[in-house]
């Protein structure tokens, strides 16, 4: 179905090639996976199987593609499209029109397809997504799974052959993503569609991939073929196969169930009972009794937390739990109704968020929102002047920059970096005044693996100087490496303030509408749910702790 | 639901109807009329629709009043009298003045409660739908505008939050430089991605060959002979006749050529909306309340709208035939009171898929 052969591309404007000599086979109706490293050259090589590379960015192509049996270097991307459904990355940014039916419409009527075809095909698409209830809703009006599911939708009303998705669930929650991968996985199974899926966060989607392709990087061979066999090649993979590969499981484990039938033969300790978390003496920051309501809607019910000096607090829930709403009201972005918020026995409440921020670093969802200089040095220093602390700032710009793996950055552009690196210039831009406490949103958003463990380094020093950290995320393998405690919101009251070991391997008391093991499930890290009982939550635990049980 | 076009039909009408009378009578009612439309069709879209209207209403008719009064010095019934020395104000200030004023008033405030309902009725995307297939590429420009602006508003509320937290104040002009760059370039970044997707998707694939010379040609001719034909007719007397007869030329020539090159832009479209009895009924509603109000018909007095307060106040002239064909503007009110909203594509499909639901995927997909 799919055919490169020594592919070669580089782009305008670029001497090295991103992609070198590709040779890749897809057959028909397999699921295939395509992963590797940011900047590895993932969206790039998808951009070639609807002739977008070089059509419509240009640069120099050799090498030949076959697609369904077409040539889409020569055909371009409008002829292609008829063959080959594209779904990007952020569903917003590929909306032309603002009515779910109309976007899906929007190819066809470009098509010339009569009406009474198009509304047969509108029907048929909005029937495979389970979008019938939502056909008359404004795009603005949707969540952000819903709105990806109608890119599908929009992607396959020409009824292409080949399904290819730029990273489609890295802008979404796990809730939403698992809503999106099942419709594909659907798509593939019933309908017999090739699936082409690019993603960072390989554990959710290994259980429903038929082949590999992995992209390790410039001036690397790509490695492809079955699932298994091009796993063992790979370094970046989910806890469960990293474990798996190490322990010597065979065939090697690609679901939580697959795994507990080798991790039921190994010796596990018997469950400890673990100390109960103390509280904490002097607290740096504390929250108490925190109310706050949109439009008369509670969404923060009497929140209380306190986190010690250099302590990072994971505070999770569902969506729509209140996390960034607690966030933006510590900064003063929104002004609660009720309660006492407090740094270093300061108050914060009513004061400026410009002032709050010269001790409490905030990083929004959204790191490009921030970014704005022509360099990666001047965006510290916008910061420091904004505080007026350009004459004696806190830290030196270069001693941050070099701290955050960004010195040799200094002078780039700061928008022309990969999603990791400016979120590490938009971290800078917010802790060049040394605040006492961290709030990050979302952080890992998008980022590849190595860029998370890059994250969880720099988080440590910080933690080790003194800096508390409030992480708001719904990446559970960064928490089981990185907290100390996990604070779980829901519905605007915290149910649950413990220990990681606690709280993310024990089912929460969550309200019956919450969906009670569901949310266990979802906040559970692979390895505690390999291990259930032993309070193991990284592959590092699970391998100490069975060496120490072989020893023993 | 009532067609886009009737409803342009329909504000044009009020507006020719409030431009063509000055008769307060004939105002007030075409006023009622718009405002029972506006209760009848826009009820459960905004929350109070009158109300919008009445507010100008409060506002322009005392003030068109104030205004002409303390101006025009014109009239017998004298109420008041301005020191001499005032410049313009100086002079009576009579009843006639008074009242011509607040006709005016009323004649603008049924102008705008006409739009207002038209507003109220017909989403914007529906008149966009309605450029010409020749104009098709602007169509969808403007399509795409109207999805980017609720996009960059919460955008901008993003970006001034993000500014905000790291200490940014937003004190004077140069400081919203922060907060207006990163809206613009991502805006451009995102320009660069929905062009993207949109090649993705096909755009563009047929529509290469638009405006060949052989529909440009004519449609210059077209221009020139409706522009000469202006100039002529505004310039030399004596060529009246051939200069209409050249606007007439030109201006078929270039609905003509549009109507082509319309027609070699092979598109479809989604939202086809059915011509129903209804909007027929509107459409004959406008013509009976134009007839009225513009033919000389026989019976009818259009003497009547031509009301003036001066020299002397007098009551207006009523006469009921044209009392009656304003009532044509009722149309949309009578058809929407009579029934459900007409048939529409989503609805008809809707319907299709409960009959045989799921039939022809698999082969099609597969």
């Amino acid at each position: 179905m799919i055919h490169f052969d020594h592919l070669t591309y580089t782009y305008p404007d670029s001497s090295q090639p991103v992609l070198v000599d590709v040779t890749l086979h897809i057959a028909e109706g397999e699921f295939a996976l395509m992963t590797g490293p940011s900047g590895a050259g993932k969206s790039t090589l998808l951009r070639c199987l609807n002739g977008l590379v070089p059509h419509f960015t240009g640069g120099r192509l050799s090498g030949s593609a076959t697609i369904a049996g077409h040539d889409p270097i020569a055909e371009g991307p409008q002829m292609l499209s008829r063959i080959v459904g594209f779904v990007f990355q952020d569903p917003e940014a590929q909306f032309v029109v603002d009515r779910v039916e109309d976007e899906i419409a929007f190819a066809l009527e470009n098509a010339a397809i009569p009406p009474d075809d198009m509304c047969a095909r509108v029907e048929e698409v909005l029937n495979l997504l389970d979008l019938i209830p939502l056909r008359n809703r404004p795009l603005e009006t949707l969540s952000g799974g819903e709105k990806q599911r109608i890119a599908i939708a929009a992607a396959l009303a020409l009824r292409p052959r080949i399904l290819v998705l730029d990273e489609p669930t890295s802008q979404l929650d796990p809730q939403s993503a698992e809503e999106v991968l099942g419709a594909l996985v659907r798509l593939n199974r019933d309908l017999g569609l090739t699936v082409v899926l690019a993603e960072h966060r390989l554990e959710r989607v290994l259980p429903h991939a038929d082949c590999l392709v992995y992209l390790p990087g410039p001036g690397k061979p790509v490695l492809s073929g079955p699932l298994r066999r091009t796993l063992r090649q790979v370094d970046l993979t989910p806890p469960l196969v990293t474990l798996g590969k190490a322990l010597g499981w065979e065939p090697l484990p690609l679901t939580v169930k697959e795994g507990r039938r080798f991790a039921a033969k190994s010796q596990t300790p018997k469950p400890q009972v673990s100390e109960k978390q103390s509280a904490i003496r002097n607290p740096q920051f504390a929250i108490r009794n925190l109310h706050f309501a949109y439009d008369r809607e509670d969404v923060l019910r009497g929140v209380n937390l306190e986190m010690a000096p250099g302590e990072l607090v994971a505070l999770m829930g569902r969506n729509g739990s209140g996390k960034t709403t607690l966030l933006k009201c510590i900064v003063g972005l929104l002004r609660p109704q009720r309660g006492k918020i407090t740094l270093a026995s300061e108050s914060l409440i009513g004061r400026e968020t410009a002032d709050i921020c010269r001790s409490v670093g905030y990083l929004p969802q959204e790191p490009d929102d921030l970014l704005f200089a022509d360099t990666v040095v001047e965006e510290l220093r916008v910061t420091l002047r904004n505080h007026g602390l350009l004459d004696s700032p806190p830290i030196i710009p270069a001693a941050l920059l070099d701290r955050l793996g960004l010195s040799g950055l200094a002078a780039s552009y700061p928008r022309d970096l990969s999603v990791g690196q400016r979120q590490r210039v938009a971290l800078g831009a917010v802790t060049i005044t040394r605040p006492q406490l961290l709030l990050l949103d979302e952080p890992t958003r998008g980022m590849d693996y190595p860029a998370k463990r890059e994250l969880v380094r720099l988080l440590r020093e910080w933690q080790a100087e003194g800096m508390g950290v409030l992480l708001v995320t719904h990446d559970v393998e960064m928490v089981a490496q990185a907290a100390n405690r996990v604070v779980m919101l829901s519905q605007g009251d915290v149910i649950a303030d413990d220990l990681p070991a606690e709280v993310l391997t024990a089912t929460p008391p969550s309200p019956p509408e919450a969906g009670g093991s569901a949310l266990s499930s979802l906040f559970a890290p692979q390895v505690a749910r390999l291990f259930p009982g032993t309070g193991w939550l990284t592959v590092e635990d699970a391998l100490a702790g069975l060496n120490a049980g072989v020893s023993r | 639901m009532i067609d886009v076009r009737a409803w342009l039909l329909w504000a044009l009408t009020t507006l020719v109807v409030a431009s063509s009378t000055r008769n307060p009578l004939y105002v007030v009612l075409l006023l009622l009329i718009v405002a029972l439309v506006g209760v009848v069709c826009a009820v459960g879209r905004v929350a109070n629709p009158p109300y919008v209207p009445l507010r100008f209403a409060a506002v322009a008719i005392p003030l068109a009043a104030l205004f002409n009064g303390l101006t025009a010095h014109l009239g017998d019934t004298v109420l008041l009298r301005l020191p001499d020395w005032l410049p313009l104000l100086g002079g009576p200030v009579t009843l006639e003045a008074l009242v011509f004023g607040a006709t005016n008033g009323l004649t603008l405030t049924a102008i705008f409660s006409g739009f207002a309902v038209f507003n109220q009725v017909t989403p914007v995307r529906d008149l966009v739908q309605l450029t010409p297939r020749a104009f098709h590429e602007t169509g969808v420009v403007l399509s795409i505008t109207l999805t980017f602006i609720p996009q960059t508003t919460s955008s901008l509320a993003r970006i001034r939050e993000a500014q905000a937290v790291r200490g940014h104040r937003v004190r004077g002009l140069r400081d919203w430089l922060p907060i207006f760059i990163p809206l613009l370039i991502s805006g451009l970044e995102r320009s660069m991605g929905l062009a993207e997707a949109m090649v993705a998707r096909g755009y563009g694939a047929v529509s290469d060959r638009a405006q060949p010379l052989r529909t440009q040609g004519p449609l210059a001719l077209g221009l020139f002979a409706l522009l000469g034909g202006w100039l002529a007719f505004l310039f030399l007397p004596s060529w009246k006749r051939a200069a209409v007869g050249g606007m007439v030329v030109g201006a078929g020539l270039i609905i003509g050529v549009l109507w082509l090159a319309g027609r070699a832009v092979p598109r479809t479209a989604y939202r086809t909306h059915r011509w129903t009895a209804r909007d027929t009924l509107i459409v004959l509603g406008c013509g009976l309340t134009l007839a009225t109000v513009l033919l000389p018909l026989p019976l009818v007095d259009r003497g009547t709208l031509y009301y003036t307060p001066y020299p002397r106040l007098t009551p207006p002239a009523f006469d009921p035939l044209i009392g009656l064909g304003l009532l044509g503007l009722l149309a949309p009110a009578v058809v929407s009171a009579g029934g459900q909203a007409g048939c529409d594509c989503s609805l008809r499909s809707e319907r299709e898929s409960q009959t045989d639901q799921n039939s022809g995927q698999e082969q099609e997909h597969g």
